[in-house]
C-alpha cells in the first residue's frame, strides 16, 4: 500500500472533487470557471524592457481571447510572477503551479534562468512554453526529448542568418572583428558566425573579439580598439541598450563610414536606434518579427497600431514569441478537445501542441516536434526613408528557421560544416 | 524558560512541516534551512567577532559550486562527501581571504571581504569551460545517507527525504554553533568584539581568533550552499554575486544579530516575506529596501530585539 503524503492528499483530494461534483458542480459551471496561466516575466534589470515586452504581448492576446469567449468558454486568468535569478524563479515556478494551480506557464528569457526551469517543468508536469530561453548548454541541447517543456529558438540562430546574409550584401570582405555580450550569448553568436562566414568566405580572418560585460556604457575603448584593428566589418551581438550606446559612441567617431557593420539582434531595441546616429546600410536583426513588414498580417498592423496607442512604443520581437506561446497553447487546448468542451488533460495538450502551427504576429508559427520554436528571422539593411525617427529595414530579409536552426538531434558544428554552398 | 517553550515549539513545527503545510511552503522551508546554516556562520563572525562581511556569498558560491562538479563531472553523489567536500573547499580558500581581512576590522574589513567575493564571482563567471559561465552547472540530485532516491519524483524527494536530511544538518549545525558560542573561544570572540585592545591586554591573540571565527564561518556558507543546490537542481553565478551577500546581511539584520537564533528568524522571515511581497509588488525591492532602513532606524535589534524588548521593557528602558 502507497502511503506517501502525497499519495494521501490525492485520495483525500479526489474524493473531496468528487463529493463537490455529486452536489452542484454540474459540467456547465466547472467549464466556465477560470484557467489560470502563469507568466513569468523579467522585470528589473537590464533585461527588464524585454521582459516587459513578452508580457504586454501576453496581454494583448488575453484581451482578445477572453472577448472571444476565452479558451473552450472559459475566462483566462493570468498569474504574474518575475523572472530573476535562477533559483528565485524556479521557487516562482513551484509557487505557480502547486500554489496557484495555474494550467500552464509561460516566459522565460535567460537561458541561464530556462536550463534551470527546463527539469522543473518535467518533474512537475505542468506544460511550460518559454518565450526566449532554451536549454541549451552553449550551443548544445540538454534536454532533446524533454515532455513538458517547450523551448524558444536556438540562442545562436540570427547569427546564424546574419551569416548568411553577409557575404550577400557586402562583397569582398576579408577582415572581420566582433564584439559581443560577455557572456555564453555573446561567445556563441560570435562563435556560430565566424563558423558560417568561413563557409561562404573560407579566407576571411578575424581580426579581433571584444566581449564587455552586459551594461557597459562607455565602449570607447572597444571602438579605439576596432579602429586600430582596421576591419572590414564589424559584427555586433548586442541585443540591449549597449547597442544604441556603441551606435552612438561610433557615430561620433565616423566608425562606420570605414567599416561595414552588422547587428545580429540589436532590432531588439530597434526604435531607439535613431536616425541621428545609426547610418543606412548596416544589417541588422530583428529576431522574429518585424512591427513594419509590409507583407505583414492583418493581425500585426492591428497589434503595432494598439502597442503604438497604449505605450507610444512600435513593439519588439519579444512580443511575438509571447503571443504565439500562448496561441499555440490555445489551440493546442482546444485540439485536445476535439471539438467538445471538455477541459483536456495536460497530457493530451502537451501531445496537442507538438507540431501545432498557429497565426502568430509574425505569420506561421510552430512547435517542432522536440519542442523548439519554429518560425522566421527578419534582417536587413538599415534604411532613413521611413516615417519614423529611427531606422527600419530596406530591403527586409526573411529566412526560416529550417534553414538557419540545426535541426533536431544534430551538433550545431557539424551541421553547418555540412552546407553545400 | 519560555525561550525554551518557543524553541521547542519551532522545533516541533518545522518537523511536522510537510505533514501539515501545503507542498509549496514546504519546499520554501529548503531554502530557509540552508541559509540559516549559512547565517550561523555569519554570525559568528558579525554577532560575535563584531566583523561584518559584504563577500559570503563567495563561500556559498564554493559549497553550492563543489556540490555541482562532485555530483556532474566527478560523479559523487553522496552528500555527506558533499557537505564535507563543501567545508573543507570553504576552509581552503578562507584560509588565505580571511588571513588577508582580518588585519582589518570595521569597513576595511567589509570591502575587503566584497572585494574578494567579487574576484570569485568573475572568476566563474569568466572560466566559462570550467564553471559554466552565466550557464551556470547542473547540481544533480544526491543520494542522501547511502539511498540514491532517483526513482522518487523530485519534489517527493525534496518535501520527503531531502527536507528532513536539511533539518538534520542545521540541527547538527546549530548544536556545533551553540557549542561554539558559549566555548572559551566564542567568549573570547566577544571581549575582542567589544574591546579588542582590552582583549589583545588579556593574552588573546586577536587576529588569530578572528581569523578562526571567519575560517568556521566560512565552513558553514559553504555548507549552506551545498544545500541550497539541490532544489534549484542548478548553480549559477549569481550565488556569488554581491547582491546576494548583501541579502544573507539583511536577514541576519532583520532578525537580529545581537541574539543566536536572530538571523535563523531572520531567514525564515526573509523568505516568507519576499515570497509574498514578490507576487503582490513588482516594485518589491523597493519595499525590502524600506523595511531595511526601518530595521536599521528604529529596529537595530530586529525581530528578536523587538521581541526582547517586549518582554523586557523596564530593563531596557533602564538600561
Amino acid at each position: 500500500m502507497i502511503t506517501t503524503r502525497r499519495y494521501f492528499v490525492k485520495l483525500v483530494g479526489g474524493a473531496a472533487v468528487a463529493a463537490g461534483a455529486g452536489l452542484d458542480a454540474g459540467p456547465t459551471r466547472a467549464q466556465a470557471a477560470p484557467v489560470k496561466l502563469g507568466v513569468l516575466a523579467i522585470r528589473a534589470g537590464i533585461a527588464a524592457p524585454v521582459g516587459t515586452a513578452g508580457l504586454r504581448g501576453t496581454e494583448w492576446w488575453l484581451e482578445r481571447v477572453n472577448k472571444a469567449g476565452g479558451i473552450l468558454g472559459r475566462p483566462v486568468q493570468l498569474v504574474v510572477e518575475e523572472e530573476s535569478n535562477p533559483k528565485d524563479t524556479v521557487e516562482r515556478y513551484r509557487k505557480l503551479v502547486l500554489q496557484d494551480k495555474v494550467e500552464a506557464v509561460l516566459g522565460g528569457i535567460s537561458t541561464g534562468v530556462t536550463l534551470a526551469l527546463g527539469p522543473v517543468a518535467e518533474d512537475l508536469g505542468t506544460p511550460w512554453l518559454s518565450w526566449d530561453g532554451t536549454t541549451q548548454k552553449g550551443v548544445d541541447e540538454t534536454m532533446p526529448s524533454p515532455k513538458w517543456a517547450f523551448k524558444s529558438v536556438d540562442n545562436e540562430v540570427e547569427a546564424i542568418v546574419a551569416g548568411i546574409l553577409t557575404p550577400k550584401y557586402f562583397k569582398g570582405i576579408k577582415t572581420v572583428a566582433g564584439i559581443g555580450n560577455d557572456y555564453s550569448y555573446g561567445h556563441d553568436c560570435w562563435e556560430s558566425y565566424q563558423a558560417v562566414l568561413k563557409r561562404y568566405i573560407p579566407d576571411v580572418k578575424f581580426v579581433l573579439e571584444l566581449f564587455p560585460k552586459l551594461g557597459v556604457t562607455d565602449f570607447t575603448a572597444h571602438i579605439a580598439a576596432i579602429q586600430q584593428a582596421k576591419p572590414d566589418l564589424l559584427m555586433c551581438s548586442f541585443w540591449s541598450g549597449d547597442a544604441t550606446i556603441l551606435m552612438k559612441q561610433a557615430a561620433a567617431v565616423g566608425l562606420f563610414k570605414t567599416m561595414k557593420g552588422v547587428f545580429t539582434t540589436a532590432g531588439g531595441v530597434h526604435d531607439s536606434l535613431k536616425k541621428e546616429f545609426t547610418p543606412e546600410g548596416l544589417l541588422l536583426g530583428y529576431n522574429t518579427m518585424y512591427f513594419d513588414d509590409p507583407n505583414g498580417s492583418a493581425l500585426l498592423r492591428q497589434f503595432v497600431r494598439e502597442y503604438k496607442a497604449k505605450y507610444n512604443e512600435y513593439p519588439p520581437y519579444e512580443c511575438d514569441h509571447a503571443y504565439f506561446n500562448a496561441e499555440s497553447y490555445r489551440a493546442a487546448v482546444e485540439k485536445a478537445a476535439g471539438g467538445g468542451t471538455t477541459w483536456p488533460s495536460r497530457a493530451a495538450v502537451v501531445k496537442a501542441l507538438e507540431g501545432i502551427e498557429v497565426e502568430s504576429l509574425s505569420g506561421r508559427r510552430s512547435w517542432r516536434e522536440d519542442h523548439v520554436q519554429m518560425c522566421n528571422f527578419y534582417q536587413g539593411l538599415t534604411t532613413h526613408k521611413n516615417p519614423y525617427d529611427f531606422v527600419t529595414l530596406s530591403p527586409l530579409e526573411v529566412v526560416s528557421t529550417r534553414t538557419a536552426m540545426k535541426p533536431a538531434g544534430a551538433k550545431l558544428f557539424d551541421w553547418i560544416n555540412s552546407w553545400k554552398i | 524558560m519560555t525561550a525554551r517553550l518557543v524553541l521547542g515549539a519551532a522545533v516541533v513545527g518545522v518537523a511536522l512541516a510537510p505533514l501539515v503545510a501545503p507542498t509549496y511552503h514546504v519546499l520554501l522551508m529548503l531554502p530557509f534551512m540552508a541559509y540559516a546554516v549559512v547565517l550561523l556562520g555569519l554570525n559568528l563572525l558579525f554577532g560575535y567577532a563584531g566583523l561584518l562581511s559584504f563577500g559570503h556569498a563567495l563561500f556559498i558560491g564554493i559549497g553550492a559550486y563543489a556540490g555541482a562538479f562532485l555530483t556532474g563531472p566527478l560523479k559523487v553523489r553522496s552528500l555527506e562527501v558533499i557537505l564535507l567536500a563543501a567545508g573543507g573547499l570553504g576552509a581552503l580558500v578562507a584560509a588565505p581571504v580571511a588571513a588577508l581581512c582580518v588585519r582589518y576590522v570595521k569597513i576595511y574589513f567589509g570591502m575587503l571581504t566584497l572585494a574578494f567575493g567579487m574576484v570569485f564571482y568573475t572568476f566563474v563567471l569568466k572560466f566559462y569551460r570550467l564553471t559554466g559561465g552565466d550557464e551556470g552547472l547542473p547540481f544533480l540530485r544526491p543520494a542522501l545517507l547511502g539511498w540514491s532516491l532517483e526513482a522518487m519524483p523530485k519534489t517527493d524527494y525534496l518535501v520527503g527525504p531531502y527536507y528532513y536530511y536539511s533539518l538534520a544538518v542545521l540541527s547538527v549545525a546549530a548544536l556545533c554553533m551553540w557549542r561554539i558560542v558559549h566555548s572559551p573561544f566564542g567568549l573570547c570572540l566577544k571581549t575582542i568584539r567589544d574591546n579588542p585592545a582590552k582583549a589583545e591586554s588579556l593574552g588573546i591573540d586577536v587576529t588569530r581568533y578572528r581569523w578562526l571565527a571567519f575560517m568556521l564561518s566560512a565552513v558553514y556558507a559553504a555548507v549552506g550552499g551545498a544545500l541550497l543546490g539541490p532544489p534549484t537542481g542548478n548553480v549559477d553565478p549569481t550565488l556569488l554575486y554581491w547582491t546576494h551577500s548583501g541579502n544573507i546581511v539583511f536577514m541576519t539584520l532583520l532578525g537580529g544579530f545581537a541574539s543566536f537564533f536572530g538571523p535563523v528568524l531572520g531567514a525564515f522571515v526573509f523568505i516568507y516575506l519576499q515570497n509574498w511581497v514578490m507576487s503582490v509588488v513588482p516594485y518589491w525591492r523597493l519595499v525590502f529596501g524600506a523595511i531595511l532602513a526601518a530595521i536599521v532606524i528604529f529596529a537595530p535589534g530586529g525581530l528578536m530585539g523587538l521581541a526582547a524588548r517586549r518582554r523586557r521593557p523596564m530593563r531596557v528602558s533602564g538600561a
